[in-house]
């Protein structure tokens, strides 16, 4: 951000300028990022802080982006591309425009995520697209939170809105603007949030445009091309460190919370050279239930996996996966095919994740630790007070990471495709008629090894309104995390229902089970998998082990 | 012999400890230096001896010394801290562990996590329960009570932490435990949630009082070696201890309290910088302060330090005021590489002071952002410390040319200037990303800049930022013992309920207030504050109901009464607009916490002015690399700067170096700052 540094005539390409000028995109983003939390309206978007924002070269590969929610920010880039080869070309885009879509099969990932990007001009020419992703409260559909369990078609599943222009030359649609308030459940929070988004657009086109001011437009897309050139070289380097070969791994999701049947993942990662293909063909064909996933949600499992294996630093953008091929005919449960339900998309990009790793376990064992618990465990309580009140409270919760060749896994961290908070036991008890009876760490729970998974966690909650309405979206209740070289899976999770003293076990996904005054609910979240035989862990871990009550 | 009229703020960095002392009496005002020892109170006392006899008063003259410290901190980075033994409600032991989840390196795989502050096994679940409302869902009986104390026994603890849930509504339990243990075993140091952090949230809550409880004994000890070289050297001077808030507490409290400490290094930067942001009448003012290791970004708006009501350390939340501060790990010893993908990468990976940087010659190999600045002949080799350490030229170019030159194809020059380019952007961005969070526009500020390896960024960092004037204070290297001088006992209280912001609340406030009074009032009278200089100052937390965060919402109260709250909501609705760009005055808000500054004045006299340093010597030229070429630049003696300069030019003193870019000018101003504005447009 030096200027002088920045001047073309001063080796405007150097190494120097370069990271300067990376510098200033990451901070674009992250200054994008601030804007979003700082005007945004709802909770999901403030505090669950369910977004993420990216700059975009001008013909959409993602450059730059802000630390946050690996799931959005790898997808957002394959949703732009979407876009603008199928719906709005790119000569179509004017200054002051806004295009938006939350269409899962036109560039969307599930229908709470309205993508909005927004081209930025120099001098007539367009020199990159700056974009903000955030997940909406409610986009109407069966279900409040456009998040059904249930839905078996995505017309049940919200207002689905194609690639259109929002903002035409900084004038909004409002008639566009009418038609999604009218089709939601919260419309002052849309407004909200929608216009905390076209805030944070309004901040990165500022800021890239006073960048490209500075260094000129041709400098400015020529730098670009140099970073997503420099994180392409980065992953060939990377890439052809990974031994040669023919990599498989299989790994499943329970069901699909309409039928019984287990849905299979199945990923052939192919390393030759610098490049690599992942085949995603052996996966199970779509399912009935929401637990589909566009190809463009897919990618982004494939691109934490590919980033997450890396012996180096990366920067994360579009560079990174020109040397790696994906390969996923449509219609498979990673590349689901209009009208299939995808509300619930996270299952399977946490399962692609966790079976890509596995495949390369194969190839660098000393790298990829054995699963993670991969599944955010959404659980959500709505209770009914005698006056009809009612209080919702939507908590996620995740368990043990896998272990490693060389360290156990962590007990209750969050990993892999998602990265949330936890709520306060005291927050929720002074808000809702809810006591949590217990929070702890499930001893026993991590898959046993010569490095043990970590734990993964329990936590039960008491109704103590006259009556509650209770949902929840899990995984892992029958297909444990894979240990590897030996180790033990995770222990699976559980669901509980406790009433008058009597157990009763639920399944991985509940709808609108009816709950009254006094009945608990327990959840057990999964461990992560053990690496290495049992019989070769230390007495010393072992010991220690033992002394802390963790197995 | 004359009244005691010596006051000295002391700031304990890693290398050097430093002095200010002022005489009340005269207002003079002088600085001093002397070497970090390991025990850092035998630095200290060693310092004020030296400086005695250097500027010639009497030990026993010292009537107050002000102590910022990073005893506390550094305990926690290094975990040289107590065993401890937590005791708290049964079912949730293990809060501790669990934390909060939320991650910062997003594709890590192996992310590192430090063990928890107690280990599970020494984590005691004692059957009792608390409701959020206060009321008892589980007794807590004489036989829980007795059986915890059986099995804390057996621990071998020598500190004890107590955190049962909902204690910050109702602390019976707590009450009942910590008078338990004060009995039973008076030996131990205990520290109890609702004394050390009465707020809501239980894992932000039991970090904080855990820290405190492991901090005890190291702190505690510490203060009583102090209190023991102080005696034996004759040193009757009241002690005083800068905390986290940037307010000043006394040894008993610090002993009891220790985690108010955690950021007490960091906060005399931020005092000093608030202090001569008065002094010049600005009222909008960013404070960077570059070290060795990192660069910490303080803000004044509208003429006050902003604060946060909680931070962290070392991934460790910390529940209690703290200026609020932003630290990157870029400084003078920050290394320079170049990756595998070409890039040329600077910090955060540091030198430190030992091996340190190339140039220092104590078998640091790899170049660093100082070993630049050699470089490129910014520093003089031979007046770095005044002059007390020669700097090895060639030896930082060569390091450069290897590392960075040769794989970047890059001359040496470019590479330094380079290494020094991408290092200002990073700090550009941290300084700019402080105001930006928080609605404020960089235009409308003053860059202040001290630490000893900040002077020669500034200006180009305010470039970047578009800032038109920097300002460097006198003693820029001393200049948080500075600040140090000048703060005021400040005790931070606060209770936490989570009600509706309506008029059923008013019993509530007005009961919670007259006792926050009460226990302010007493805290300052035990400190020995008169009551002529005791000021308290309320604030609510306070947020829309569904948020899950709040804003601390200033009150100016007397009575709690309808008109008052419909100020306090007035103020709320604002700040939040302020903050957060809307506000929703039809909304139902609600109160988190209320909170009480107890403050007591240390009265003073105000400076007369520095002495002043040595004889005018005639400013020089040098060569310096500036802008892609060598450029003859001016170099001045600070204490002989009178008129303007224009940039470039570099102003010198023995601990740091000030570079006045191109289209800078640079003038002597008030309070012995050297005031820098922006004459190019």
């Amino acid at each position: 951000m030096t200027p002088d540094a920045l001047k073309p005539d001063a080796d405007a390409l150097s190494p120097v300028s370069l990271e300067i000028f990376r510098n200033a995109l990451t901070a674009t983003a992250a200054e994008m990022d601030v804007t979003v939390w700082r005007t945004s309206r709802s909770t999901v978007v403030r505090e669950l802080l369910d977004y993420s924002t990216a700059v975009f070269d001008r013909d959409g590969r993602n450059v730059a982006q802000a630390a946050r929610i690996p799931q959005h920010l790898n997808s957002m880039g394959a949703g732009l591309l979407t876009v603008i080869e199928e719906h709005l070309p790119l000569d179509r885009w004017e200054d002051g425009d806004v295009v938006i879509t939350n269409d899962p099969y036109s560039g969307g990932q599930h229908i709470p995520d309205i993508l909005a990007f927004r081209p930025v001009f120099v001098n007539g020419a367009r020199v990159a697209i700056v974009g903000t992703l955030c997940h909406h409260l409610d986009m109407g559909g069966m279900a409040a939170g456009s998040y059904s369990a249930t839905a078996t078609e995505i017309f049940q599943e919200g207002l689905r809105i194609p690639p259109i222009k929002l903002v035409r030359r900084g004038a909004m649609d409002e008639n566009v603007f009418a038609i999604m308030t009218r089709n939601v459940r919260r419309p002052d929070m849309l407004k909200g949030d929608l216009q905390a988004q076209l805030a944070s657009l309004g901040v990165g086109e500022a800021n890239v445009r006073a960048l490209a001011g500075r260094v000129g437009a041709e400098v400015f897309v020529a730098s670009c091309a140099r970073i997503l050139d420099q994180s392409e070289a980065a992953m060939r380097a990377m890439l052809s460190r990974i031994p040669d070969g023919v990599y498989s791994f299989e790994d499943w999701l329970d069901d699909d919370g309409i039928t019984p049947d287990p849905i299979r993942i199945h990923a052939e990662v192919t390393i030759a050279g610098d490049r690599a293909t992942v085949d995603l063909s052996g996966s199970s064909p779509q399912a009935r239930g929401p637990v589909n996933a566009t190809l463009a949600s897919s990618l982004s499992g494939v691109t934490f996996a590919m980033l997450a294996v890396s012996d180096v630093d990366i920067p994360a953008n579009a560079g990174c996966m020109r040397p790696v091929t994906v390969v996923a005919p449509e219609g498979l449960v990673v590349s689901a095919r209009s009208p299939a339900p995808v509300a619930n998309r996270i299952a399977c990009t946490h399962r692609v994740a966790t079976t890509i790793l596995g495949a390369l376990s194969r190839a660098i064992p000393d790298r990829v630790p054995a699963a993670y618990y991969g599944v955010s465990y959404v659980m959500t309580f709505q209770t009914i007070g005698l006056d009809g009140a009612r209080g919702v409270l939507v908590e996620i919760e995740v368990g043990g990471s896998g272990a490693h060749h060389d360290v156990d896994g962590l007990s209750g961290y969050t990993y892999g495709m998602h990265n949330n908070s936890n709520i306060p036991v005291e927050m929720i008890e002074s808000e809702m008629p809810l006591t949590i009876m217990a929070y702890g760490l499930s001893p026993g729970s991590g898959g046993a090894g010569r490095r043990r998974g970590g734990l993964g966690l329990f936590r039960e909650w008491r109704v103590d309104s006259p009556e509650a309405i209770f949902s929840a979206n899990a995984e892992r209740f029958r297909f444990r995390p894979y240990g590897l070289e030996g180790g033990e899976p995770g222990r699976e999770g559980r669901l509980t229902l406790i009433r008058d003293g009597e157990r009763t076990a639920l399944g991985s996904k509940v709808n609108n089970l009816p709950l009254r005054r006094g009945d608990v609910i327990r959840l057990e979240t999964s461990g992560g998998g053990g690496f290495g035989p049992l019989a070769d862990r230390a007495p010393e871990a072992a010991a220690r082990d033992a002394a802390l009550g963790y197995v | 012999m004359t009244e005691p009229h010596i006051r000295i703020g002391v700031d304990i960095g890693g290398t050097f400890t430093d002095l200010q002392i002022l005489n009340e009496a005269t207002g003079a005002l002088a600085s001093f230096k002397t070497p970090t020892t390991p025990d850092p109170s035998e630095g200290l006392v060693t310092g004020v001896r030296e400086a005695a006899a250097r500027f010639g008063f009497d030990l026993a003259a010292v009537r107050l010394i002000v102590h910022g410290t990073t005893i506390a901190t550094n305990a926690v980075l290094q975990r040289r801290l107590a065993r401890g033994v937590l005791l708290t409600t049964a079912g949730f032991e293990d809060v501790l562990e669990i934390g909060r989840h939320g991650r910062r390196d997003i594709y890590g795989l192996k992310p590192h996590q430090e063990p928890p502050l107690i280990p599970r096994d020494r984590r005691l679940g004692l059957p009792e329960r608390m409701r959020a409302d206060g009321s008892v869902e589980t007794p807590l009986t004489g036989a829980a009570v007795a059986e915890a104390l059986d099995r804390l026994a057996a621990l071998g603890a020598e500190a004890v932490a107590v955190c049962l849930l909902n204690a910050h509504v109702n602390a019976a339990h707590e009450t009942a435990l910590a008078e338990a243990l004060a009995r039973a075993r008076p030996d131990l140091p205990v520290s109890v949630s609702s004394a050390i952090s009465p707020e809501i949230r239980e894992y932000e809550r039991c970090s904080t009082t855990a820290l405190n409880a492991l901090l005890m004994p190291t702190v505690g000890g510490y203060l009583e070696r102090l209190g023991g070289r102080m005696a034996e050297a004759g040193l009757s001077a009241r002690l005083l201890l800068v905390q986290s808030n940037g307010g000043v507490c006394t040894a008993a409290l610090a002993k009891a309290q220790p985690a108010r400490l955690l950021l007490s290094g960091p906060s005399g930067g931020a005092l000093a910088t608030l202090r001569t942001a008065k002094a010049l009448g600005r009222e909008n003012v960013i404070g960077v302060d570059m070290g060795g290791t990192s660069y910490d970004v303080c803000v004044v708006a509208g003429g006050r330090l902003t604060s946060v009501t909680q931070g962290e350390i070392d991934g460790l939340p910390v529940r209690l005021p703290m200026v609020e501060i932003r630290t990157i790990g870029s400084g003078g010893g920050s290394i320079a590489r170049v990756d595998e993908a070409g890039r040329l990468r600077v910090g955060p990976e540091s030198a430190g002071s030992q091996p340190g940087p190339v140039c220092y010659g104590r078998g640091g190999e790899r170049p660093t952002v100082t070993d630049a600045n050699v470089a490129l002949a910014r520093l003089d080799p031979g007046f770095f410390l005044g002059g007390a350490m020669a700097l090895d030229r060639a030896g930082a170019a060569a390091a450069i040319s290897r590392d960075v030159g040769a794989p970047l194809g890059l001359a040496p020059e470019a590479a330094a200037e380079g290494m020094l380019a991408v290092t200002e952007a990073r700090l550009a961005a941290a300084a700019r990303l402080s105001l930006f969070e928080k609605g404020l526009d960089p235009r409308e500020f003053a860059l202040l800049s001290f630490g000893g390896a900040g002077g020669l960024h500034a200006t180009s960092v305010a470039e970047a930022l578009g800032v038109r004037e920097v300002v460097f204070p006198a003693d820029a290297s001393t200049f948080s013992a500075f600040g140090i001088l000048y703060s005021d006992i400040t005790h931070d209280l606060a209770r936490s309920r989570v009600t509706p912001a309506d008029e059923a609340a008013l019993p509530w406030l007005a009961e919670t207030l007259a006792e926050l009074r009460a226990q302010g009032e007493a805290l300052l009278a035990d400190d020995g504050v008169p009551e002529a200089d005791r000021r308290a100052a309320v604030s609510v937390d306070m947020r829309y109901r569904g948020q899950a965060f709040e804003l601390v919402t200033p009150w100016e109260v007397d009575l709690p009464d309808a008109a008052a709250l419909a100020r306090l909501l007035d103020g709320f609705h604002e700040l939040h607009r302020l903050r957060f760009s809307y506000s929703d005055p039809d909304a139902a808000t609600e109160i988190v916490a209320v909170r009480l500054n107890a403050i007591g004045a240390l009265r003073t006299a105000t400076e007369a002015g520095r002495s002043a340093g040595g004889e005018g010597t005639p400013p020089g030229v040098r060569e310096i690399w500036l802008g892609g070429g060598w450029r003859p630049a001016a170099v001045h003696r600070r204490e002989a700067l009178t008129a303007a300069v224009d940039g470039p030019a570099l102003v010198e003193e023995e601990y740091t170096t000030c570079l006045v870019g191109e289209g800078w000018r640079c003038a002597p101003g008030p309070a012995g700052a050297m005031i820098v504005t922006r004459t190019a447009p």
